[in-house]
């Protein structure tokens, strides 16, 4: 390991910062650079605005590799210039690309005048061809981020997907240096290759989500168990051993919903088929109600003064993202009610319906009429089920994502409401 | 779904009924009067929607603060017929909403699930609207007629899934038929097997819908149904064992696919959480009640 090539990151996200960190481990000098001061200074003390597994020690680890600054400047030591920034969405899952257009703009007079430049970011085909940069210095490359895996991904990825001006043209021998180092295959492509296929890796993965919240909803009411199902489709070569069959509560997080957005826009844009598209963001949205209505099903419809205990409100586990959250949405939903609520990271919502929290998952419940567990977090896996009998008033569990075994919890004689079965 | 502009529940100054001769519009008056709420009933005989001089006498009606209902159709519109004179009630109505447009507080528009297509198996208020019907026709171009005029003024649209109740005056397939043929010691003849699943709601659900709807000065649409849905031959059994009635429930050769509407009320329950919807057993038995008590009054 180790290299001369010197690589900069402009916008320390959580993208941006997993995958600085991640090519300091393979050797590299890395720049991050924020235009934010108090964010650089932050980072340069090792301080994290975002929760990963293993990152705090990878940053440690690596510091004397890494150099944090707010001077885009700065950025002129650098061989290639990776631009990772958040790129917003509103309420329709569409981009905001007014920061990575002002972000691209900041960077550009700043590199030195054979740097690369790179595109890391969800952007709509056809974004990069139209930045105006010289081409063959100019690439675009699929960013695979998974909050709660992120630095992991970014360490060991599958393959690397860079959009290029010309994929018959080699990739410049200083980006095929760095993504060698982290020994898997690269696919070059032409930019709006590279761009639809982050688009539609994500398609393929809400198409597998899909079906196994339909199929997992059916399920529900058959009296067949999609648990018992999953084996069976992952068998199956056509499918996979990884494929995403959990059943869970719609897509949250925010980028997926994204993607889906910019391909029934870009389907009405251009006049092709958007229906299955649209058919999953349906199906989303559907299924983010399965919480509140099997809360009214199991308990508040007979007693509408139910004390309700709630653990975990970030839309997944392993982040403090709260981003297009089921968790946030059925506090939302349940404004007239007081939620009494636990959750590892997140100790406030502002404005956001009606939480009192709780110091421990265990405080928050205290002659609870219901538990609905909402994020996944490993630590409720952990919890004792006999002190959760002996602390709730009644003893209804709804725990969409399975943090419990049915088994386990019927056994204390909870009734037990789960996805899938 | 709806969106509430009074946060707590508030009395609204005055509802003006129009179709308060009708089973919905009589039993929301009932309604609303049982909570103190000033109501003035119009009926046909007062002001004929039909008639070229319906925009001005019902704008005459209207006062600074009214919330106005509209519960008056020629229903169930069968053919282009009832649908025109449909059509032509509605622009009346909204000739007078545009007259009176900064009076009105609220406009509540009683429409119905027959707006959406008929192979939706799973309606909520985003379904696709795509009437197959001259009704389902007739309630959409209404709900489009007067999204137009509305304009300031909030406009709630309550989408109603099958009614029924003891004082329905029509004699559609499903509960309140086989009511009475029950009664009259009839025979129920079911449309096949009666396997199609329905969500039939009780009458009064859908009034005191419509009053918390006038409560928190609602806008938007919402359907309105129980979320439970059943089939006609359950029914069918469900009524005869409940008039204790001497028929047979009779199956008939198919003519039609079978086609079944379940609903998601999710959007009931967000905006109206502590609303509870009366069982279809509770609801036969409420109507069955009524059966008896008329007896009993005869």
């Amino acid at each position: 390991m180790g290299s001369t090539i010197t690589i900069g990151y402009a916008g320390m996200t959580h993208l941006g910062i997993n995958y600085a960190v991640a090519g300091a481990g393979k050797g590299f000098k890395i720049i991050g650079y924020d235009p934010k001061p108090e964010l650089a200074l932050e980072l340069a003390a090792g301080k994290l605005p975002v929760v990963e597994p293993g990152l705090d020690e990878a940053l440690q680890q690596r510091a004397q590799l890494m150099q944090f600054t707010a001077n885009v400047n700065d950025l002129a030591a650098c061989d290639i210039v990776y631009v990772a920034p958040d790129v917003a969405t509103n309420d329709n899952g569409q981009s905001d690309l007014t920061y990575i257009n002002e972000l691209i703009a900041k960077v550009i007079p700043a590199l030195n005048p054979h740097a690369l430049l790179i595109i890391l970011a969800q952007v709509p085909p056809g974004f990069t061809r139209k930045i105006n940069f010289a081409a063959h210095r100019l690439y675009y490359q699929v960013e695979t981020l998974i909050f709660g895996q992120a630095l992991h991904r970014a360490e060991c990825p599958e393959r690397y997907i860079v959009g290029c001006a010309n994929p018959d043209m080699p990739l410049d021998s200083r980006l095929n240096t760095y993504l060698q180092a982290f020994n898997c295959p690269i696919l070059p492509m032409r930019y709006e290759s590279a761009e639809l296929a982050k688009i539609a890796i994500n398609c393929c993965l809400v198409a597998a989500v899909s079906v196994a919240n339909s199929l997992g909803e059916l399920c529900e009411n058959i009296g067949a168990d999609w648990n018992e199902i999953v084996p069976a489709l992952r068998l199956d070569k056509r499918i996979g051993e990884y494929a995403y069959l959990q059943t869970g509560l719609g897509l949250s997080g925010g980028n997926l919903e994204r993607d889906l957005a910019t391909v029934v826009n870009l389907a009405a844009e251009y006049g092709t088929d958007k229906a299955v598209i649209q058919s999953f963001r349906d199906n989303s949205s559907h299924r983010r109600n399965w919480p509140l209505n099997k809360l009214f099903d199991s308990i508040l419809l007979h007693n509408p003064k139910a004390k309700i205990a709630l653990w975990g409100l970030t839309y997944k586990e392993n982040t403090h993202s709260l981003k297009n959250s089921p968790a946030i949405k059925l506090v939302r939903d349940l404004a007239g009610y007081t939620i009494h609520a636990f959750d590892p990271v997140v100790k406030a919502l502002g404005n956001i319906g009606n939480v009192q929290f709780y110091d421990s998952a265990m405080a928050a419940l205290d002659s609870a009429d219901v538990l609905v567990i909402m994020t996944p977090w490993s630590e409720f896996k952990l919890a004792d089920l006999g002190q959760i009998a002996q602390r709730m008033r009644n003893k209804v569990i709804i725990d969409p994502f399975k943090v419990f075994s049915a088994e386990q919890v019927k056994a204390l004689n909870f009734e037990y409401i789960t996805t899938g079965k | 779904m709806l969106k509430h502009l009074n946060a707590t529940a508030m009395q609204p100054a005055r509802v003006v009924i129009l179709g308060a001769g009708g089973f919905v519009g009589s039993t929301a008056a009932h309604n609303l009067r049982a909570k103190g709420i000033k109501t003035l009933e119009v009926t046909r005989d007062q002001v004929d929607l039909q008639h070229a001089d319906a925009a001005s006498k019902l704008t005459a009606l209207l006062q600074a603060g009214d919330v106005l209902l509209i519960a008056a159709a020629i229903a169930p519109c069968k053919n282009g017929e009832q649908l025109l004179a449909n059509i032509q009630m509605q622009h009346a109505i909204c000739e007078a909403i545009k007259s009176k447009n900064a009076d009105l507080t609220q406009v509540v528009y009683i429409s119905s699930d027959a707006v959406y297509a008929d192979d939706v198996a799973l309606a909520n208020e985003d379904s696709k609207m795509q009437p197959s019907s001259f009704h389902g026709m007739m309630h959409a171009a209404r709900e489009l007629m007067l999204k137009g005029v509305c304009g300031a003024v909030p406009l709630a649209i309550l989408r109603p899934s099958v009614l029924y109740g003891f004082n329905d005056p029509h004699n559609g397939y499903g509960p309140n038929r086989f009511f009475r043929l029950a009664n009259e010691e009839k025979n129920i003849t079911l449309f096949g097997g009666g396997e199609e699943l329905r969500d039939h709601i009780y009458v009064n659900d859908v009034a005191e819908i419509i009053a918390q709807t006038m409560l928190h000065r609602s806008h938007g649409a919402l359907n309105v149904a129980t979320g439970q849905s059943h089939s006609f031959k359950e029914i069918a059994d469900k009524v005869v064992k409940l008039m204790a009635a001497d028929v047979v429930v009779e199956a008939t050769p198919r003519q039609n696919a079978i086609t079944h509407r379940h609903f998601d009320i999710t959007a009931c329950r967000q905006a109206f959480p502590e609303f509870r919807y009366t069982t279809l057993d509770a609801g036969l038995a409420l109507v069955q009640k009524e059966y008896v008590a008329q007896q009993v009054t005869v």
